[in-house]
């Protein structure tokens, strides 16, 4: 799944392993989700919303909005 | 696998139960080899070396019921379907093929054996594929 995490980890200015300690996760999680090879489960991806102090929406792209563009 | 919390407690429980395996593997043979049992004790005998290994999936177990990162855990399950696979495709084949008389007679632990290898070069091919698609950091 597409999503801005990348982006939101770089204006603060994080590395994947600080954003990784942040969300009690493996850098390798964090590296597997910006790269979109795996899709967190909601009690993460709420976790990452609420860190980031945004809604889900705002940070992972819809995939069947995502299609129709 | 991973240094998480849960990939410390799998280390410091398998290697206990790999080194009970040893322990027992040996053991058990000296012991059949000086007394030569029969019946009922050759048979407890025989399952001595099978307890640790079963111990091993115990241990196995315990990790991904205890492995709080989930794509870590995910990774690993689907490391440990490929091993499933190989071992089911493997073992069926190998059991026509003695069926016919093609193939020697191998003992049914080594399923276990073929799982482990399944499993670890997925996990090999996994590592891989991660490291080349690059950090991203």
């Amino acid at each position: 799944m597409k999503n801005a995490l990348r982006a939101l980890r770089a204006e603060r200015g994080w590395s994947q392993q600080d954003l990784a300690e942040r969300l009690e996760v493996s850098r390798q999680s964090v590296n597997a989700i910006e790269t979109g090879r795996y899709d967190p489960s909601l009690p993460l991806a709420f976790k990452i919303a609420d860190l980031f102090g945004l809604t889900i929406e705002a940070i992972f792209t819809n995939p069947a909005k995502e299609a129709d563009q | 696998m991973p240094s998480t919390p849960a990939g410390r407690r799998y280390l410091k429980r398998f290697v206990p139960t790999m080194t009970a395996y040893v322990v027992a593997l040996f053991a058990s043979n000296r012991i059949a080899e000086a007394w030569q049992p029969e019946g009922v004790a050759l048979v407890a005998l025989s399952f001595v070396p099978a307890l640790p290994i079963i111990g091993v999936i115990v241990v196995i177990g315990l990790y991904l019921a205890e492995e709080k990162d989930e794509y870590l855990r995910q990774r690993i399950v689907v490391s440990m379907l490929v091993g499933l696979g190989l071992m089911l495709s493997v073992t069926t084949a190998w059991g026509f093929l003695e069926e016919s008389g093609v193939a020697p007679h191998v003992p049914a632990y080594f399923a276990f054996i073929l799982w482990c290898a399944g499993w670890g070069a997925a996990q090999c091919v996994l590592a891989l594929r991660e490291r080349m698609q690059g950090s991203g950091a």
